[in-house]
Formats: C-alpha cells, structure tokens, sequence
C-alpha cells in the first residue's frame, strides 16, 4: 500500500519509498521488515539509530576485501544470515546524506536479487529532525537460512567496456550523467598533489556526458523531489528523453559508484527508466584508464 | 581506553572540536582530501619562525572519523609542542592505535586525513621559509 504523501509525489515506482511514520509505525514488525542504516558516517549509528534497526557498512560489508568488486553470493547469503534478513523480508534502508549510501546497499541487494526494498524518504536528518526515537541498543535477529542467491551484474550494473561500446551513440538513445560536483566534472578539483590515492591520475568527465550533481534530486528536508520536478532536471537540462519513450539508455557514475547509485535509484524507481546502469567503476577506473577519451 | 570510548571521544571531537578555525595571518592553508567523497579539511599553519609552530587549526567537513582524528591530531601536536620536523615524524601507525584501529577499521585515509594535511603544510612552511627537510611519513 502506498501512503499519501508519496503518491501524491507522482513517482512511477512509489513502493520503493516510505515515510518516517511508515518506519515508526512498523518498529515492531521485525519478522516481516528489516530497517537497514546504511552511512557515510560509519560512527553514527553507535551514536544513535533507528530501533531494531541494523547496521550494514559498505567499506567493510558490501566490498571484496581483495579485488575491486562487490562481495560474493557466498558472503551476500551469509551477510543476509547475519542480519536476520530472509529473501522475502522487506528491507527498509536509510541513512545519513540524503541517503546517498542508503540507495548505494539497496543496489547492491538487486545485484543479489534481493529487489523487496525501500528507501525512507529523507533518511536520517528526516527521522532525527522529527524528533523520533533512537537508541544505541544494536538489536540481534535469530540467524537465517538464507540461499546463496545468482548476482546478476548484467542489468542494473555498467562495465567499462559497456560504456566505451555505447559512446558513439551518446545524444542519440544513450545518455551518460555524471553526478559528481561541476569542480570534478570539470576536472578542476582532481589535483590534491600528496592524494594519489584520492582517484585518477586525470581530470575530467567520459565525453557527452551530461552533469547533473546527485544532490539535486532531494530537498532540503532530505526527501526526494517529486516527479515533475526530476522530470525537469533530467528530462529539461540533461536531455534526457522521456521515460515513458521506453528506449532510452542510461549509465550514471561518480568517483566510485556510490552518489551514482543515488541518481540510478531516481531514475528507475522513481521516473521509471527500464534501462538504467549504475557504472561503479566511474572516474577512478575511467580516469585512470591508458588512451580513455576524456572532455573537459 | 575500551572502543566505547574511543567512538564518545571522536564523535566528542568532531562535535565540539577545539581547534577547529582560521588563522587568519597563518602562513600557510593548506587543502586535502576530497570535498565530495569521504571528506575535506584545510589547515592553517603559523609558524615561529625557529622550526616551532605558533598556531595550527583546520575548517573542514565530512565524517565523524577524519573530522574527529583531524582535532585529536591537532591537540597532540599542540599539546606535546611539536616542532615542525617532530610533526613530520609524527607517525601513521601511533596515530591510529590512539584513534583506535578497532573504531577505524579500514577507514585509516579517513583516519589520517587531518594528519596527513597537517603534515604537506609543514612541509611547504619549511620548504619555502627555509630549513632542511628530511622526507617524512
């Protein structure tokens, strides 16, 4: 059931997102439901959390210790174990900065084929602002018999190669967004001389990409925008076509995948893109790359 | 100092930091990090003039850890009236076992951001006041 204020948002997708009173209305309903707090800042959930929800950290949790990849089906299952998550249980994610990393381990669940998922629209400083409750009691779930499920990196995930295929066709039924801020798009901010480690050996932005900072999806108060005013950020300045043509092809990235996974959620669930690819190795992998076309 | 403490007295730190600000005659301010992803200070420098520091602070944003560490990195330094060549030497691995690697994790760039800026602004003040430098940390 979708609440009020969400479908009067006009989303194409509104059961991927629910309110903070939709949270607090289901604190209890831990066999069904599963709150996730997904941060920036690791730190705040032992400063205080959402009851009964858990902690998933994406540097330590969602990432391959060793290769530049997501964690296993393996690991993904015993992840879900651990947290008391079943595959049907609806995961209900939030977090701190609009959300940003709240959207970036719910795509990665649909990597895994974990799709029963919503955001809390506004997130953390929504919750916080409203006054409602926290604890840092950090709950604990009987484990799981949760299957090795099948990662699916074809659909909703972009390669490097993928992209470089589709760069002829760029303003022509595939759109590139860059979500970084105008400095990083311009390859103005990339130069921090003792930062090697900071990303890419060149600034810039993949050519015919349309910049369009993640940011700008969300209002003040943390929530989205509605629907018409995404389709005119998205549609009016970036170009793309409508979502309802059905044949546009779109790929966001970022640094590393994470801001991009932010606007791949509004534009899938939330403008309804069917094709829609978060490409994760973004400018550190692009920017890096020998002989990779750049513009500036 | 058990890791629930460690945590109080980062988010301590981040929340109330004591040396966060502008010098405004420093005589270097020096940027690090990045402004968008995983967070960003600047750190003002003044130097004595006789290889000591006579004021140091940073403004920055971003997470509990590299906001907190970049204070806790800064009332060591102060606190134990470093000189420029001791804040050079001032190493990694100390720093993160008095953060604490347990509160860290794999967050250790996040953890010696402040650190790590700390120290590319005593290494320009030496390099363009005079003085050697020995290559360090």
């Amino acid at each position: 059931m979708v609440e009020r204020e969400i479908a009067e948002k006009g989303y194409a997708h509104p059961e991927k997102l629910v309110t903070t009173r939709w949270v607090e209305e289901h604190l209890e309903d831990t066999q069904n439901i599963r709150i996730v707090e997904s941060d920036e800042d690791v730190l705040l959930y032992e400063v205080g959390h959402i009851p009964n929800a858990v902690k998933i950290d994406w540097v330590e949790e969602l990432n391959d210790p060793l290769v530049r990849d997501y964690i296993s089906a393996e690991r993904f299952a015993q992840l879900m174990s651990e947290k008391g998550i079943s595959p049907d249980t609806k995961v209900i994610f939030y977090g701190d900065k609009n959300n940003w990393w709240a959207t970036y381990a719910l795509w990665v669940f649909e990597l895994f084929g974990h799709t029963n998922t919503a955001i809390m629209d506004g997130g953390r400083q929504k919750w916080e602002a409203e006054g409602r409750p926290m604890t840092k009691e950090v709950p604990s779930f009987p484990k799981t018999d949760y299957p090795i499920p099948r990662r699916d990196d074809t659909k909703i995930r972009a390669f490097k190669a993928e992209v470089e295929g589709l760069l002829e066709r760029v303003g022509r039924g595939v759109s590139l967004i860059d979500v970084r801020s105008p400095g990083e798009y311009k390859g103005e901010l990339l130069h921090m001389p003792d930062y090697p480690q900071e990303g890419a050996l060149r600034g810039g932005h993949i050519p015919g990409a349309a910049n369009v900072p993640w940011a700008r999806a969300v209002r003040e108060d943390g929530t989205f925008k509605s629907a018409s005013e995404l389709k005119e950020i998205y549609e009016g300045e970036a170009g793309l076509s409508s979502s309802s043509s059905g044949d546009e092809q779109v790929i966001a990235y970022c640094r590393i995948g994470e801001r991009s996974s932010h606007t791949w959620f509004v534009l899938k669930y939330l403008l309804g893109y069917e094709n829609v690819k978060n490409y994760d190795g973004s400018w550190t992998e692009w920017g890096n790359a020998v002989r990779a076309p750049i513009e500036r | 100092m058990d890791r629930q403490r460690r945590v109080a007295r980062l988010v301590e730190h981040a929340r109330s930091p004591r040396h966060r600000g502008v010098i405004r005659d420093a005589d270097v301010s020096m940027p690090g990090g990045s402004p968008e992803c995983g967070g960003s200070v600047v750190v003002y420098l003044k130097g004595d003039g006789n290889g000591g520091i006579a004021g140091l602070s940073f403004t920055g944003e971003g997470d509990t850890i590299s906001q907190g560490a970049t204070d806790l990195a800064i009332e060591k330094i102060l606190g134990e009236r470093m000189t420029l060549q001791e804040v050079l030497d001032f190493g990694y691995d100390g720093f993160l076992e008095e953060v604490g690697r347990d509160v860290v994790g794999s967050r250790t760039r996040n953890a010696t951001l402040g650190l790590s800026t700390i120290k590319n602004a005593a290494r320009r003040y030496l390099r363009e006041r005079g003085g050697a430098v020995r290559r360090a940390g």
